[in-house]
């Protein structure tokens, strides 16, 4: 078969803007989600049984799901159970934000945990109080440790954003197949799709790498 | 919340024929990621800039693209592309297992290159030629490092091989969004396959977590 790569030239306000739902969901539901992450992150290792529990069944329950049937169970289920229609931005939002929250809370969860015991032994000596503790020794060497996964659960969660075409809300991915289905042409454009998606996570993943290489050299370990 | 459940009206039979396809599904793509992986991560890991870099990029797509774009690219494009009609089950397999083969052969190269320097030398010292410190000293140390990742890797599958559903492949994904429409049980229908998949992965996550601690007892 031949390929036209030229069927796409009509295509590019639709792409683009498709990719901009798609920055943009991504964009909001990591800082929703990171901040989700970091309190659960909190719960988990807090000495409340109650909290650890909520906490960890939460997690444990969106790591042990798959992303799409999340999804469909909160664009199905959420508006009959509360009563309310949701739009397919906020839909999408709650969902992805509910799974960033959980996988961004196993990363704090690690960091804060790698923090040695002899720098608490090392506070106790000092006689810091419990708010110095964490604010000044344990919370910024955790969060730098956190940042290379923590991007690297931005480039999962760019990536699993494409799943929210299944349910009908117009991203990168759904405008591709809208496209490749008038077109009869899947080929050339979720060829073009699979790149634009490409372009844009394999530099960040290039970056997780950089980032973790000064972060390390600055940690000296 | 005025919202009767009736979990009486949902067939659990079509879930579980579903969950079977999943399973199979899960496993043949395990057996092509687990085995193909490992010649993927020597070819990542080669001298040769040639052999390098079609592997590297082979990785990197798969690693740098949603999941869903490959499966969808994967049942449009192949039988355009190359002519072929394969069954919706094999291709399927075949999305499912490339894109485990990309994820495993970066864990299996990341724990071969976490054998310690010294081990090495110290093969040398012995006297062993290259091929037996592969063999003994390399093999022996890095599959047992990789094994609770490749675990981890073919839990995430499980989970990803749901986006089947979107190509019509009949698995537990496929059979909820059918069942769902058809009883108009939507909460019932999701809730009890979510927590059929949860089922699945949990007892494996929870084995994973056992093995990577009793790897750090050891080791440390």
């Amino acid at each position: 078969m031949s390929l036209d790569f030229s069927v796409l030239d009509r295509f590019q306000a639709a792409l683009a803007l498709g990719l901009w739902t798609t920055i943009k969901l991504t964009f909001i539901c990591v800082v929703l989600g990171c901040s989700l992450g970091f309190l659960v992150g909190l719960a988990r290792a807090s000495s409340n049984v109650l909290l650890r529990a909520v906490s960890s069944v939460y997690v444990e329950f969106f790591r042990g799901t798959p992303v799409l049937i999340q999804l469909f169970w909160i664009f199905f289920c959420l508006p009959l159970i509360l009563g309310v229609e949701l739009s397919n931005l906020a839909s999408g939002v709650i969902a992805l934000t509910l799974y960033m929250g959980a996988i961004t809370s196993e990363t704090f969860r690690a960091s804060l945990k790698s923090v040695g015991r002899e720098q608490f032994d090392a506070c106790v000596a000092l006689g810091l109080p419990k708010r110095v503790q964490i604010t000044s020794v344990v919370l910024p060497q955790a969060v730098l440790r956190a940042v290379p996964t923590l991007l690297s659960n931005c480039v999962s969660l760019f990536k699993e954003s494409a799943l929210v075409s299944a349910v009908g809300m117009a991203d990168l991915m759904f405008v591709g197949q809208n496209i490749s289905n008038n077109t009869a042409r899947p080929v050339e454009v979720l060829t073009i799709v699979a790149l634009i998606y490409f372009a844009i996570a394999f530099p960040l993943t290039r970056a997780v790498t950089l980032v973790e290489r000064r972060i390390l050299k600055k940690l000296a370990i | 919340m005025n919202y009767t459940f009736d979990f009486q009206s949902v067939s659990l039979a079509p879930l579980f024929d579903g969950l079977l396809v999943t399973v199979q599904l899960t496993v043949a793509a395990n057996i092509i990621g687990i085995v193909l992986g490992f010649p993927l991560a020597l070819l990542l890991m080669s001298r040769l800039a040639p052999v390098r870099l079609p592997a590297m990029l082979f990785v990197e797509f798969f690693r740098c693209t949603p999941a869903i774009v490959q499966i969808v690219w994967f049942f449009y494009c192949v039988p355009m592309l190359f002519n072929v009609f394969l069954g919706s089950m094999t291709m399927g397999v075949m999305a499912l297992g490339l894109n485990l083969m990309a994820f495993n052969a970066e864990v299996y190269r990341a724990a071969i290159q976490a054998v310690p320097r010294e081990q090495l030398d110290a093969g040398i010292a012995l006297g062993l030629n290259p091929l037996q410190r592969v063999l003994y000293i390399v093999l022996p140390d890095a599959l047992r490092a990789s094994v609770p990742v490749l675990l981890t890797n073919g839990i995430v599958i499980f989970q990803q091989s749901a986006l089947v559903a979107i190509v019509a492949v009949q698995d537990l994904m496929y059979q909820a969004k059918t069942l769902s429409t058809e009883t108009y049980r939507p909460i019932e229908t999701f809730t009890i396959a979510a927590l059929i998949y949860f089922a699945v992965s949990f007892p494996v996550t929870q084995i994973v977590g056992h093995l990577e601690r009793r790897r750090q007892a050891i080791t440390s």
